[in-house]
């Protein structure tokens, strides 16, 4: 059990390395972004995770962010409008597609002398647009939605839950309540908006401590820009385990597609090593976990790993 | 053609014929249509509507479905987020897009000296189209529409083809639009298997709420073929001005299609004979279909 390893560090309070982007790694390495690129390039996904753990990481995130059968159906009018008008195997496709994710994430450990120490993390978004709070489902389809993706992670054999992006305190209760027939340590992280706070507006420091209380084991800020995170740190920090990584780059969704769709433009603006630089200031304040959001590349976990010894 | 001849000719009860797919022939070509694609390959938009208008279409559509500014910041929590970690320029990317977008449909129909094709704008719900449940309030909604619809006039399109409604009263608010602008409209909805709209509406109240709007054609679209047919049964009967259908083909695998063979163009065809019977005048192909299809269908009914 290679989470052991990352609860001991938590504990001695050691620094613990994340792995950075792999959505927009994706399609910064040209893939196509269809079923996240799981059917088209499986190699390309595998040498992804390759690269971050090479570059050093702790943990091992699988590829599996927003990819849920909610995501299919939300194109449609509902389950009904999707078996009449959808392509063939849809409803158990988004399933199937997590089941190789994991897959692609245990081969890449295994290629790298890795498995049983490197912990692998099962990476479940929010329901809905991790940027869209407002459009969150009430807690009981929360609550669906979760469980069936933490059954599908679990029996997989990840070896921990990792819920990325949360964006609402009720979201966030109805996810850690998923948890409870599974025994598997769960992390959570928030988006922060411009203030610091929670991206709806609630009090980021509330959820937290909702989230402690609720049994994560780790709670971090994700998904906002270096000042954002910045901003927001304040409000995670306590002495308890947390972590912070940002979105480096400018998100370019296109104009049609209804879901999250991780394509970072003028990611150069910040080079790893003064991402790296950024990260270091984080850990001086009482950040313990860190890694990169969307945007980030290999090179940036790299040179994060160089800071942190 | 003006508009003015091409109305006479639908108002004669003369077949009209549209395009077919552009989003799924983009794919079927080999392309993410992810962006559209209307800056990254100009050409491949400009052989798509060359190929419709060589098919024989009448009309050709702008590849804009679903291209508005509301979609773009419909990625962000509000703008003051979207400023803080979208690309900048992102709220100007649509009207940039439609003037794109227009340009190249009237390059195709010039390089083929058919200055007598017209040009629909292709312009869907604010938000998703097969999801009523998210419908915008309609009391709100006048300016972004007013906004939309003028940077495709500015551009020069010659219709509105509000395509792919799933209600009517955003419906009405596109057409009351479109009137103020002063270009005809031409409003498609989406049926289900039902003969209702896959909002969930009666073809009565579609036909209650149309005959108060009085757009120039009303036509079914973007739903497979058995459902526009139950569609075209119960509107029918109901309506005595223009009608018109484009059905898709094969199967959306978000964010892609699924082309199958379940429908081939010729019995494509043999669809669109019924629903030509059934009252359908302006018909065209939705998602799957190609020029091929149109092809057929010109060749039939010319």
């Amino acid at each position: 059990m290679s989470y052991k390893i990352i609860k001991e560090k938590l504990a001695a309070k050691e620094s613990i390395l994340l792995d950075g982007g792999i959505g927009s790694e994706v399609l910064r390495r040209g893939i196509r972004w269809r079923q996240h690129g799981i059917e088209d390039a499986p190699d390309v996904i595998r040498s992804i995770h390759v690269d971050y753990l090479e570059a050093g990481v702790d943990v091992l995130t699988t590829h599996t962010f927003n990819l849920t059968k909610r995501n299919f159906i939300n194109f449609f009018r509902d389950e009904e409008h999707m078996a009449l008008i959808g392509a063939t195997g849809l409803p158990a496709k988004a399933m199937e597609l997590c089941r190789t994710a994991v897959s692609l994430a245990k081969e890449a450990l295994a290629e790298t002398g890795m498995a049983g120490t490197v912990p692998l993390a099962g990476s479940i978004a929010p329901v809905m647009h991790l940027f869209r709070p407002d459009l969150s489902p009430p807690e009981n389809d929360c609550l669906d939605h979760h469980e069936e993706c933490v059954e599908v992670l679990s029996d997989c054999g990840v070896d921990f839950i990792f819920f990325e992006g949360m964006n609402n305190t009720r979201e966030a209760q109805a996810a850690l309540q998923a948890t409870a027939g599974f025994d598997l340590p769960v992390w959570m992280s928030f988006v922060p908006g411009m203030d610091g706070n929670l991206l709806n507006g609630e009090s980021l420091s509330d959820v937290v401590d909702l989230a402690r209380g609720n049994g994560a084991e780790a709670v971090l800020v994700s998904a906002g820009t270096i000042p954002m995170i910045t901003k927001s740190l304040p409000n995670i920090i306590n002495g308890s385990p947390c972590g912070a990584k940002a979105i480096i780059g400018r998100y370019n969704p296109p104009s049609w597609k209804p879901d999250f769709y991780p394509r970072f433009e003028d990611t150069d603006e910040v080079s790893p090593e003064k991402y790296a630089q950024e990260v270091n200031n984080w850990l001086d304040q009482g950040v313990q976990i860190v890694g990169g959001s969307s945007g980030t590349t290999p090179e940036h976990i790299r040179a994060v790993r160089k800071v942190i010894g | 053609m003006s508009y003015k001849e091409l109305k006479s000719r639908i108002d004669a009860q003369q077949v009209t014929f549209l395009d077919g797919g552009i989003g799924t022939e983009i794919l079927r070509r080999g392309y993410t249509w992810a962006s559209h694609q209307l800056k990254s390959e100009p050409e491949l938009n400009l052989e798509i509507h060359q190929d419709y208008i060589n098919a024989g279409a009448d009309v050709i559509t702008t590849n804009t479905f679903q291209l508005s500014k509301r979609s773009f910041r419909n990625h962000f929590a509000n703008d003051e987020h979207l400023e803080a970690i979208g690309v900048r320029g992102l709220l100007d990317r649509a009207g940039e897009l439609i003037h794109e977008s227009v340009a190249l449909a009237d390059k195709a129909r010039r390089s083929l000296d058919r200055d007598n094709c017209l040009i629909a704008a292709s312009i869907t719900t604010l938000e998703w189209c097969f999801r009523p449940d998210q419908s915008p309030d309609v009391e709100k909604i006048y300016d972004e529409y007013l906004e939309e619809l003028t940077d495709y006039a500015d551009a020069g399109a010659d219709i509105f083809l509000f395509e792919t409604f799933n209600s009517t009263p955003e419906a009405e608010v596109a057409i009351k639009a479109a009137k103020e602008i002063d270009i005809p409209a031409w409003v498609a909805f989406v049926p289900y298997q039902d003969g209702r709209l896959l909002g969930g509406q009666s073809m009565a109240e579609v036909t209650d709420a149309m005959a108060r709007n009085e757009p120039d054609v009303l036509l079914l679209n973007c739903a497979p073929p058995d459902h526009i047919t139950a569609g075209m049964e119960q509107l029918a009967p109901l309506w005595d001005k223009p009608l018109g259908v484009y059905a898709h083909v094969g199967k959306f695998n978000p964010p892609e299609w699924q082309f199958t063979d379940e429908y081939s163009a010729d019995q494509h065809l043999q669809e669109c004979k019924h629903w030509h019977d059934l009252g359908a005048t302006v018909i065209g192909g939705c998602c799957g279909t190609t020029p091929d299809y149109i092809k057929k269908l010109t060749e039939f009914f010319s």
